[in-house]
């Protein structure tokens, strides 16, 4: 850390802790959360409106507000390995009431998507991948709903990909140009073998 | 305009739940659209929008460059989209919005398109189904009122809007400006009314289902203590049915309250419908003709009120 010019070295020390400067306080985490969210997370001075907001915080220990700090202070591994992270409903209350004009729920996806580029990421998320990846549909038909859809006079199918699968190569490509599915693939068989 | 004739036609976006899981919700608003003048026409070869929680969590930037594969698609058919669901309209909508106003973004989206010979242009615009009822630059709530014939009379029904539709407002555009408010909005009330029933408000009726953002499938017993904190709200109020805007928040309400009984041994048995097929049955569509044997929890003792 630079030194403050003209501080004695007591006081230094003291400006140090109090800026919370710590080993794994990455400058870079802020800039790319700022990046892919889009939003001012700097701005937050910390009033916990997000977090009085927030639907699954009166039931986990999810709290919205240390997320913002964390973004702010570039916590980078703090943030990223905290199960809590997956928490988050993105009913976007906190960003509804924000006084600062955050969107403190895109945050929370922005750290989401940091935290797949290090592999952390929950099965499930991987798993609409895949499903769109084979059909084009996160939740597809089933035979079931065939028989349901007939009834009602619509077509088996409905004229999504589902009936029409020449335009599932278009899907695959887009997904194949940020090689979304060979890792969503790879992550999978690490955890389930 | 003429009786028969539609005077305004739209794509119609049907996402994955509404055609998958509840094709009702699919069958109702083409029907009753119709009635009201307004002509959905469907969107060849669409996919999932993507999921805006589950899929955007993963990597934003695909997410925005499948969903412009979406709006394209449209585009070339030169009609503004219509959509049922609350989710596919934040991946739609809000997708469209960015990159009509985000170069950046899309010349990114376009390059990638560019490999399936498809441009973005930001042509056309979005809508929610419930938008366009509300709205009487296209329907309106009153034109809704004379399309009832069979008005749901001494039915009490709370709205569930869902979050993805209208928040965050400030990043939204509706022009009728009471859509604007996410603190206690009243619109979907009006629309209930003129369908003849009595809506019901009831405590923090705002609260989100409890399903997005992947939630659902990351911790399915948080997400199912959120959706059962609504429903103890709504028992309060001891109301017949409750109705969404959002297959996916209908999914969680419906097939949730059957995971609710499961898990936490709670029963509610609270009928669940999307507006659409609220609005089929009141123009005179059969539960059979709406697919209402389908949901998971049973419609009956609300059928029987009101038929």
């Amino acid at each position: 850390m630079a030194r403050t010019k003209g501080y004695p070295e007591a006081l230094e020390k003291k400006l140090h802790d109090q800026r919370y400067f710590r080993e794994d306080s990455n400058p870079e985490f802020t800039k790319n959360v700022k990046a892919i969210s889009r939003t001012i997370a700097h701005m937050c001075y910390q009033c916990g409106t997000c977090t009085g907001s927030c639907p699954s915080a009166p039931r986990s220990t999810y709290r919205i507000r240390k997320f913002m700090r964390r973004a702010v202070l570039g916590l980078e591994n703090e943030a990223l390995t905290d199960p809590d992270l997956w928490l988050c409903t993105t009913c976007y209350s906190c960003s509804d009431r924000c006084p600062r004009d955050i969107i403190p729920t895109d945050v929370i996806m922005s750290m989401r998507n940091l935290a797949f580029k290090r592999d952390i990421v929950p099965v499930n998320f991987l798993k609409t991948v895949t499903a769109i990846y084979a059909s084009g549909h996160g939740v597809p038909n089933n035979d079931v709903n065939r028989a349901a859809r007939e009834k009602l006079g619509l077509t088996r199918d409905p004229p999504t990909t589902h009936m029409y699968p020449e335009y599932m190569p278009g899907i695959r490509k887009i997904l194949d140009h940020y090689k979304l599915k060979a890792n969503a693939d790879r992550i999978i068989k690490e955890r389930e073998g | 305009m003429s009786e028969s004739g539609a005077n305004h036609k739209f794509a119609f976006y049907l996402g994955c739940i509404a055609p998958n899981r509840y094709p009702g919700v699919e069958s109702a608003s083409i029907k009753a659209m119709k009635k009201l003048g307004v002509e959905l026409v469907p969107l060849k070869g669409a996919s999932c929008c993507p999921a805006p929680g589950a899929f955007g969590s993963i990597d934003l930037a695909v997410f925005y460059a499948m969903a412009a594969r979406n709006l394209v698609l449209a585009e070339q058919m030169k009609m503004d989209i219509a959509l049922v669901c609350n989710g596919c309209y934040k991946s739609i909508w809000e997708v469209n919005h960015k990159l009509k106003h985000n170069k950046d973004l899309r010349d990114a989206v376009n390059e990638v398109l560019k490999e399936v010979d498809m441009e973005y242009k930001g042509t056309i615009n979005v809508y929610h189904t419930a938008e366009l009822l509300y709205n009487d630059k296209f329907i309106g709530v009153e034109k809704v009122r004379d399309s009832v014939t069979n008005p749901l009379t001494g039915a009490r029904i709370a709205v569930h809007y869902g979050c993805h539709l209208v928040k965050p407002h400030k990043d939204r555009e509706f022009e009728k400006e009471v859509m604007l408010n996410t603190e206690h909005p009243m619109w979907m009330e009006e629309l209930v009314s003129a369908l003849g029933a009595t809506p019901v408000e009831y405590r923090n009726k705002m609260q989100c289902c409890g399903a997005g953002g992947g939630v659902r499938g990351y911790d399915i017993v948080h997400a199912l203590d959120i959706t059962n904190e609504k429903l103890i709200n709504l028992k309060e109020e001891k109301v017949d049915a409750l109705t969404d805007i959002c297959p996916f928040c209908q999914l969680q309400f419906d097939r949730g309250q059957i995971e609710i009984q499961e898990k936490f041994g709670v029963t509610y048995n609270l009928p669940v419908l999307h507006f659409a097929e609220l609005l089929g049955l009141a123009q005179g569509m059969s539960p059979q003709d709406l697919g209402l044997d389908l949901h998971g929890i049973s419609c009956e003792p609300f059928l029987q009120k009101v038929l």
